[in-house]
């Protein structure tokens, strides 16, 4: 991001100095230190960061967009067929669906909490958009990279379920409530198993930012190895946390026309549909820089190419499953989350502390 | 009585390789033989499936053979063949069928009661248009050029052997044994020879029975019907004054 970083820097002082000149140039006292204002310092910072932001969400989106193409043509395979068809290699049809949700009246229920049902689903957009900027795709290509980015990106991601929940209630509607209700249910129960192993490899790698925690893989070895069971987890935790079939309960088409989301519209409605894709991204990007060593590989390609090319391989056993594996019960879920998921996560943890304690590594 | 209570058995539970392992494999199966050799799918419009030679598509018709028998337009199940009027070639009018393709369910039914063969069926079964009257096809524009395998035959099992078994075999369209008859009730007939007249395949005659009206003296003329050459269109029954002429159905 350096290099970037000092670009737009470059830039923005150049506008900002445009801007105070054309100010100045109106000799008046109030607008002459609101240009002085204008290149000071944080001030440019700020404009900087913000233009960073907005490139990097822009590339995000358009990556994770590319998952939905991937499940598109795959998912055509498995089932004997070839996938959408718009444009080259069925590509546009994206684009095509998200102008025609654009086209679409904003509808608000009549006996909706118009305040609350439209807040729930600017919290669910914001939440995820907030989670791309904790992604971080090279050591020198990302947003923020705090101390506690690991944290930092779990308690957003906790966000979803809040919203949801909050969502499919003020709808006030029964197949919105009961949408909302079931993933509440289902991603608390998938959520702590999931956390059980992020904490495992942070225990192993003693770092809580991503770039420490990617850093420690590549000089030792890929957390896969060691703590298989604990990626196992993550997997299948992370198909629930990302409301993915067999766990889609909480937009079960066949019974809840649409889950929580049924009586939103336009591009909110949209924007949820692209944000399962890109919540199932970020958990793709998770389980490659927690357990498949991130960014790391041979130097012949960019860092943040094998970055997203574990992404990628990671989503297609996303989409596999999704291929091969049907809905289950709602029983099933909070069964297989508490009684399995969580002593498989606790004996991770376990042999994370044990290899920690040993000095293996 | 008691209610057997559902309970979880072994199976039921969501074990790794019964439930998950096995619907992978199977899926990933699938994966790489679609990746492999081509999608079971057809891109339709620029691939397309070959249709097999007696594919039965709209109706056609080769206007030369048609005699206007118009027993394509009774059997009609749609009812979309009406008889309209056309100029023949060789000059004069004639009555043959025009098909409102839109309500046809191309169900070869007219090709199969064709007794000449001149309606067909075709391969052509694209017909979209952008108005309802483009798809009424008048005779003209309703033929097609004939090729063999374009006619339907008779196959079928006759009634009368269903209980030998009721072999399927092909019959000849002009067979008797196989078509109904159209029978006279003598004594109704007054001889005035509008069967003959009306016949579309030329197979009434009207022939002396030897006998002579008491009254004028003249030979009472009979018609006489040639079961090879009739098409049992009932046309003759139709125009009957005195229904004197009756199907008799052929078992």
């Amino acid at each position: 991001m350096a290099t970037l970083y000092t670009v737009l820097t470059d830039f923005t002082q150049w506008l900002m100095d445009l801007i105070a000149a054309i100010l100045d140039w109106t000799k008046l006292g109030i607008l002459s230190d609101l240009g002085d204002w204008l290149q000071s310092a944080p001030v440019v910072d700020f404009v900087t960061t913000l233009l960073v932001a907005v490139i990097y969400l822009i590339t995000v989106m358009m990556f994770a967009l590319c998952f939905i193409w991937q499940e598109r043509k795959f998912l055509g395979r498995f089932m004997d067929r070839r996938g959408t068809q718009v444009g080259v290699l069925g590509f546009f049809q994206n684009f095509a669906d998200g102008i025609k949700v654009v086209l679409k009246e904003h509808i608000v229920p009549k006996d909706s909490d118009h305040a609350l049902f439209e807040m729930a689903i600017f919290t669910y957009l914001a939440s995820t958009f907030m989670l791309f900027g904790c992604i971080p795709f090279s050591d020198n290509f990302y947003v923020i990279d705090v101390n506690l980015a690991v944290l930092l990106g779990i308690a957003i991601f906790a966000f979803g379920p809040f919203s949801i929940l909050v969502g499919g209630w003020a709808s006030n509607n029964k197949y919105t409530l009961i949408g909302g209700m079931r993933a509440a249910a289902q991603l608390i129960a998938l959520e702590i198993p999931l956390l059980l192993c992020v904490v495992s490899v942070v225990v192993l790698t003693g770092d809580l930012s991503f770039v420490g925690i990617v850093a420690w893989q590549e000089e030792n070895i890929w957390l896969i190895f060691p703590l298989c069971i604990g990626a196992l987890t993550f997997f299948i935790a992370a198909i629930g946390e990302s409301e993915r079939i067999p766990f889609d309960l909480p937009e079960a088409e066949a019974e809840l026309v649409e889950g929580w989301a049924t009586e939103y519209g336009d591009i909110r409605w949209g924007l949820k549909m692209a944000s399962d894709y890109f919540r199932a991204y970020i958990l793709c990007a998770l389980f490659t820089m927690l357990f498949l060593g991130g960014w790391a590989g041979p130097e012949f390609i960019w860092a943040e190419a094998w970055f997203l090319a574990k992404t990628f391989i990671v989503f297609f056993f996303f989409i596999w499953v999704r291929a091969a594996t049907v809905r289950i019960r709602t029983d099933q879920i909070l069964k297989l989350g508490w009684r399995r998921l969580l002593p498989l996560a606790v004996i991770n943890l376990l042999i994370a502390v044990a290899l920690k304690v040993a000095e293996v590594f | 009585m008691r209610i057997e209570e559902r309970t979880y058995t072994k199976a039921d539970h969501l074990r790794p390789t019964g439930y998950v392992l096995k619907s992978l494999i199977v899926t990933f199966k699938g994966l790489v033989r679609a990746t492999k050799n081509r999608p079971c799918t057809v891109l339709y419009p620029w691939e397309r499936l070959v249709y097999p030679d007696n594919y039965r598509g709209r109706p056609g018709i080769v206007l030369e053979r048609c005699i206007g028998c118009a027993r394509c337009a009774r059997d009609c199940p749609n009812r979309c063949i009406e008889m309209v009027e056309v100029e023949l070639p060789a000059g004069g009018k004639a009555k043959r069928p025009q098909v409102n393709v839109g309500r046809c369910m191309m169900c070869g039914n007219c090709a199969e009661t064709c007794p000449v063969n001149a309606m067909i069926v075709t391969p052509e079964f694209e017909l979209c248009s952008y108005s309802r009257a483009d798809l009424i096809f008048d005779p003209v524009k309703l033929q097609y050029p004939h090729k063999p395998g374009y006619e339907v035959n008779y196959e079928f099992a006759l009634l009368s052997e269903m209980k030998k078994g009721g072999e399927v075999r092909t019959y000849a369209k002009n067979d008797p044994n196989v078509h109904d008859n159209v029978v006279l009730d003598a004594p109704k007939c007054i001889s005035c020879s509008r069967c003959a007249k009306t016949c579309p395949a030329g197979a009434i005659e009207m022939a002396e029975t030897g006998e002579l009206n008491p009254k004028t003296k003249k030979p009472i003329k009979r018609p006489k019907f040639d079961t090879t050459k009739c098409v049992v269109c009932e046309q003759c029954i139709e125009v009957c004054p005195k229904s004197a002429l009756s199907i008799k159905e052929v078992l």
